[in-house]
């Protein structure tokens, strides 16, 4: 009896150690997205003790989060603005960078939705952004639009979420 | 004839406070307790911090708060409560808002004063001065307008408006 019990605790453990290591190594569609996004939101935050030449690294880096062409539409109240294209998106975030002041982005919440060909996806998420001048909490939701490129996932459309009409 | 010394000692005092005098009957506990606690602040009483000032002066930034998800189980949303309102991604980041305007109703601002269907609302936890204008906007089914206390903030930097009856996750506990 306590033999058999071992052996059944033992192919638990080796069940539990093959999902895992399955999960780590091929990982779904939907788990690539997320990881993804978490790196661009750690990508995206900035300190305020950053020189300008990291700055300027860390806003190359973010770059290659998205594709050459990605459109981000932002459409909240008081404004409104449209980015075409990966260089505009780069002006725009090393110009926002050298403002000073920290960032710091999260996405608290991430919904995935994947189309039927692995190709796309559309992603409903939660921005949570920290800003330190002046010190302040924004929220925005944001659908975001991304594509698959060989193993890659990149953004190639972000736009704001109105929650209330 | 021998005596089992071992049984027969009672549980030390430290051993009493920390699992009690029966252990079995401790663990038992426990997990009723885990199980109730997490059905309860998952499901019915959602534990909130509120961040931001858009309802100052009733709710202070930084304070924590609970979201009561079975408050509307029996009746519908009404004018004057307190809601949290989900967003589309998730539940980690919820509004909190007052419900100023019912379905079918109209909402308008005029010289910072609330205005449904023409007439004037007194709102006495609005306590920030106000000086927003906005055209009468129509509720429409199944909708709910809501907004902040804090009029204070400028109409753009405040989120309001319209928000879907599904959308209203629950009535704010305190």
């Amino acid at each position: 009896m306590k033999k058999w019990l071992v052996r059944g605790i033992v192919v638990g453990v080796l069940a539990a150690l093959g999902f895992w290591g399955w999960r780590v190594f091929f990982p779904s569609p939907e788990e690539m997205i997320r990881k993804r996004l978490s790196e661009v939101a750690k990508a995206a935050s900035s300190s305020s003790k950053e020189g300008l030449l990291v700055k300027a690294l860390n806003a190359s880096a973010l770059g290659e989060f998205f594709t050459l062409d990605v459109q981000i539409t932002i459409d909240v109240p008081g404004t409104q603005h449209t980015i075409n294209g990966r260089d505009e998106l780069m002006q725009a975030v090393v110009g926002a960078r050298s403002e000073g002041g920290s960032l710091s982005i999260e996405f608290p919440d991430i919904k995935v939705a994947v189309s039927p060909d692995g190709d796309s996806a559309v992603v409903n998420l939660t921005a949570k952004a920290k800003v330190s001048r002046p010190q302040e909490t924004y929220f925005q939701e944001l659908r975001v639009r991304m594509t698959r490129i060989k193993r890659d996932w990149l953004i190639n459309q972000v736009e704001t979420v109105k929650t209330l009409s | 004839m021998g005596t089992n010394t071992e049984a027969a000692r009672p549980p030390s005092w430290l051993q009493r406070v920390i699992i009690g005098r029966d252990p079995r009957r401790t663990l038992v506990r426990l997990v009723v307790l885990v199980t109730v606690s997490f059905v309860v602040f998952k499901f019915v009483l959602v534990p909130v911090h509120v961040d931001g000032g858009s309802m100052l002066p009733t709710y202070k930034a930084n304070g924590v708060n609970f979201v009561n998800r079975l408050s509307y189980l029996f009746h519908e949303p009404r004018r004057g409560d307190v809601v949290a309102i989900g967003l589309q991604a998730g539940e980690h980041v919820m509004y909190m808002k007052r419900i100023v305007g019912l379905p079918g109703e109209t909402v308008a601002f005029h010289k910072g004063r609330l205005f449904i269907n023409g007439k004037p609302l007194a709102e006495p936890y609005v306590k920030l001065p106000c000086d927003w204008e906005h055209e009468p906007e129509q509720v429409v089914r199944d909708q709910y307008y809501v907004v902040g206390d804090n009029r204070e903030m400028s109409w753009e930097d405040h989120t309001h408006g319209r928000a879907a009856r599904g959308r209203i996750m629950g009535k704010v506990l305190l």
